[in-house]
């Protein structure tokens, strides 16, 4: 054994699965030992810390899409309650929006762990779909082997699309993510959409959106529990988890696809051939993804509709980062945004904040994910406040609840502020504003006031950012911002006559309260900020 | 030759600059991020981003050049966050490049709702004035804009010293670390850069050649761009060609619907578009023409000094 395998070991954290040259007892034995294995504490303890990571990233991007809203004039608590609760309403849809995600979430992670970013998901969706639809209505097929030849077509037709940028990749060093990203412009606008339009264009509809004709009822999937929505699909979705959960944890094929992922030339010097790795592991995430789009022709749309997914593909890649590519995670991924998907309706319906609002957070999230290091720095501080408060609750608690305060108060702010500056935006005043402060009092009052609720409340949010990173000055803001927000609640109710009086007041006198509380106990008992942790 | 042949090809010859103006500048944007080291798959989403900014700046203003400057601060906000990203906290581009696309089409979806309450499209837009040339017609500003920016982009990545040290923090950017110069700081200045020339492309897309902003309008643009900056070779004239060479493409694609004795092409214009496509898995995979930054998609960390 050369030294560059053993480096593979310690890297990979043991030595190759024996699985599938063994008999099926000693593969069951060894499954057993991965399920017992992932309740060992170690392993434990990583999962929860990666899951750790993917809600504070969620909560981060809530917190930003909040302010944006804000900014904007929507209610962002309408908005997640409203949200909240209709995705509620209709468990159903919450999983019907989930299946096709679980299977490109998985495409893009199984590529992932082989260190490959399949950014094509959606191209190798649409040509699965597409795949499926025709072997749906053309082919005359018993109940049963329908479907399941529909399914295993679609799968290999996704897989080919992916196979061309893997023999590129391997044999000819092409980078994957272009190769990938055109094939996908060469299908969903271009390839699928003239067949849907032209040879295959379903000759008895007059719509003008370009579709083929519907599948046989022979194809279609049962639904799930009398669902309109749920079908199938979802059982194929958790199988696919299962078995890339084995594939890559138990098999050893898995094995030298994750060892190709991790270090190309150790893995090569251990005897792997990278390029066969390369190849199989992107005609297998493009079987994926091709799947995820035949589950959905047969078991919702019953025909192909040319543009019919909207980037559900796209979505692969926010499931699998915010899964941290692991087959568990993608699937509570799918799941959290299928949730988000389901909400977005009744969120524009009844609270009138646009759907679209959904994408904005995708996008956070994904931006969030994108840079460990906030999630990680934010983590540490959580972690430290949290051994603080549970070793001198008296001392750290007023300050504690302080920084809330100081968050809230400046979101309260920043959303006066944007409302203000909303009124003038309306109203057109914008561009002769500079006389009109001159000569309007009330308008010098409108924009004095204005421009307090922006600097007070950047500085609240300057205020908690400074906690979190434990600087003792930052508290001596807390005086001046309980105070400027009584001030203001009051001007806003008397002069402009607005709403805001309880809040602001309420907000404002906590923040007087905690404020006394927290110099109190920082000049009596002299608290000692950092370094202690 | 007919007076009408002469029209349509002064009409293709105005729309191949039209549409390939675009792809060009968002283009030379790609190729600053990628030489510098850095993945920018974000060009669409820069560019979509680009093309709300400008619509709603002269909307509030009924000036289409603010628009064109409002365009440039929000291409500079998505660079300097792609750049904080993966530049300065090492994450990963490619990850860091797609939310900024979901990011950007959500949010412009959203701001059409809160400025113009309509789901479809904006209002209708002062466009940037044109000027006229003889046969081909009326021309964008920013076509002469970016044709003046080709010159420019070549003297400053070959012949500065700010475009040596951009290549080597691209290319080799442990040696440019060595010399004393912050790799870090040139793949900003490239993102930068790259985030301000897509979103100008974005502008000319929404008050250059239309009046308006639609949901998703930049349509796959952003990549066509990531193409034409690949097929050119990560270079500024190869740029210019294969920009030109797709937005003739795209102009054929139209002009055939109308154009006398081309008829028999309309069923194929799917195909007539693929082509750049297609061209750019050849030249990166088949003939091997391109060759991208050795660096390029890999934070660089410095060594730990002992």
């Amino acid at each position: 054994m050369t030294d560059s395998s053993k480096d593979l070991e310690s890297e990979m954290g043991g030595s190759p699965p024996k699985t599938m040259d063994g008999s099926m007892t000693t593969f069951l034995g060894s499954m057993w030992e991965q399920i017992t294995g992932f309740f060992k504490w170690h392993n434990l303890r990583r999962s929860l810390i990666q899951v750790g990571w993917a809600i504070m990233s969620i909560i981060l991007a809530l917190l930003v899409a909040s302010l944006i809203m804000l900014g904007t004039g929507f209610n962002p608590i309408v908005a997640f309650s409203t949200l909240i609760g209709g995705a509620l309403l209709q468990p159903d849809i919450i999983f019907w929006w989930a299946t096709p995600l679980i299977l490109t979430g998985l495409s893009v992670a199984l590529a992932f762990r082989a260190g490959l970013f399949n950014i094509g998901a959606e191209g190798q969706l649409y040509m699965g779909s597409m795949a499926a639809a025709i072997v749906g209505f053309m082919a005359m097929l018993p109940i049963f082997v329908h479907p399941l030849l529909a399914l295993l077509i679609g799968a290999v037709v996704g897989g080919l699309w992916a196979f061309v940028p893997a023999i590129l990749k391997a044999y000819r060093g092409a980078h994957e993510v272009v190769t990938t990203m055109m094939m996908t412009y060469i299908a969903v606008p271009y390839f699928t959409t003239w067949l849907a339009a032209g040879p295959l264009r379903d000759p008895t509809l007059i719509q003008p959106q370009p579709q083929t004709p519907a599948i046989w009822p022979t194809a279609y999937l049962p639904e799930l529990f009398g669902s309109f929505y749920l079908h199938f699909g979802f059982i194929i979705g958790i199988l696919c988890v299962i078995g890339v959960w084995i594939l890559l944890k138990n098999t050893v094929l898995g094995y030298e696809m994750r060892a190709v992922g991790l270090n190309e030339p150790a893995a090569e010097a251990a005897g792997i051939n990278p390029k066969k790795m390369i190849v199989i592991s992107l005609f297998l995430s493009g079987c994926l993804a091709g799947l995820g789009g035949a589950v959905e022709i047969l078991g919702y749309y019953h025909r192909f509709y040319a543009g019919w997914s909207r980037g559900l593909g796209f979505d692969g890649i926010t499931v699998a980062v915010l899964g941290a590519n692991s087959p568990m995670g993608v699937l509570l991924g799918a799941i959290f945004f299928g949730f988000l998907r389901a909400g977005a309706i009744p969120m524009q319906t009844v609270g009138r904040v646009p759907a679209e609002m959904i994408d904005v957070i995708q996008g956070l999230v994904v931006l969030f994910v994108a840079a460990p290091k906030i999630v990680e720095w934010l983590a540490k501080r959580e972690i430290s406040w949290a051994q603080w408060i549970r070793k001198e609750p008296m001392k750290s608690l007023p300050i504690f609840l302080g920084s809330l305060f100081a968050l809230i108060g400046s979101m309260i702010l920043l959303a006066m502020a944007a409302s203000m500056f909303g009124t003038l935006m309306v109203l057109d005043l914008i561009p002769d504003l500079p006389t009109l402060i001159l000569t309007d009092p009330y308008m010098a009052m409108h924009v004095a006031t204005l421009s307090l609720a922006i600097i007070f409340g950047v500085i609240g949010l300057y205020v908690f950012y400074a906690l979190l990173r434990l600087e003792k000055r930052a508290i001596w803001a807390f005086l001046p911002l309980s105070i400027v927000l009584i001030i203001l609640g009051v001007v806003n109710t008397l002069i402009f006559g607005g709403s805001l009086l309880i809040p602001l007041l309420v907000i404002g006198i906590l923040g007087f309260v905690f404020a006394i509380w927290s110099y109190i106990v920082v000049v009596r008992q002299g608290v000692i900020f950092g370094g202690e942790f | 030759m007919q007076i009408i042949d002469v029209l349509f090809w002064g009409w293709i010859i105005q729309a191949t600059l039209t549409l390939g103006t675009p792809l060009v500048l968002a283009g030379l944007g790609g190729m600053f991020s990628e030489r510098s080291g850095v993945v920018n798959i974000a060009l669409e989403g820069m560019m979509l981003m680009g093309a709300w900014a400008a619509v709603a700046a002269s909307w509030y203003t009924d000036n289409p050049w603010t628009g064109v400057f409002a365009a440039i601060i929000s291409g500079l906000i998505l660079g300097a966050v792609h750049g904080v990203i993966s530049v300065k906290l090492k994450g990963n581009q490619i990850v860091s490049g797609t939310g900024i696309i979901l990011f950007a089409a959500g949010f412009t979806t959203l701001m059409l709702w809160v400025i113009w309450g309509t789901a479809g499209a904006s209002g209708q837009v002062i466009t940037l004035p044109e000027v006229r040339v003889p046969i081909i017609g009326l021309v964008s500003p920013l076509t002469f804009a970016m044709l003046a920016l080709i010159p420019i982009c070549w003297y400053l990545l070959y012949r500065t010293p700010f475009g040596l040290r951009l290549r080597a923090a691209g290319e080799d950017p442990s040696t440019l670390d060595t010399a004393g110069i912050s790799v870090e700081n040139y793949r900003m200045y490239g993102v930068l850069i790259s985030g301000m020339l897509a979103a100008i492309a974005g502008a000319q897309m929404s008050i250059g050649f239309g009046s308006r902003f639609t949901i998703g309008m930049t349509a796959g643009n952003g990549f066509l761009a990531l193409a034409a900056m690949i097929f050119g070779n990560w270079n500024p004239i190869g740029t210019l060609f294969a920009g030109l060479f797709f937005g003739f493409l795209q102009a054929i694609s139209y002009g055939v619907q109308f154009a006398p004795g081309w008829e028999w092409l309309i069923g194929y214009s799917s195909f007539i578009n693929m082509i750049p496509y297609i061209s750019v898995i050849v030249a990166l995979g088949i003939i091997r023409r391109s060759v991208p930054p050795k660096a390029i998609g890999v934070p660089y960390i410095k060594e730990k000094q002992v």
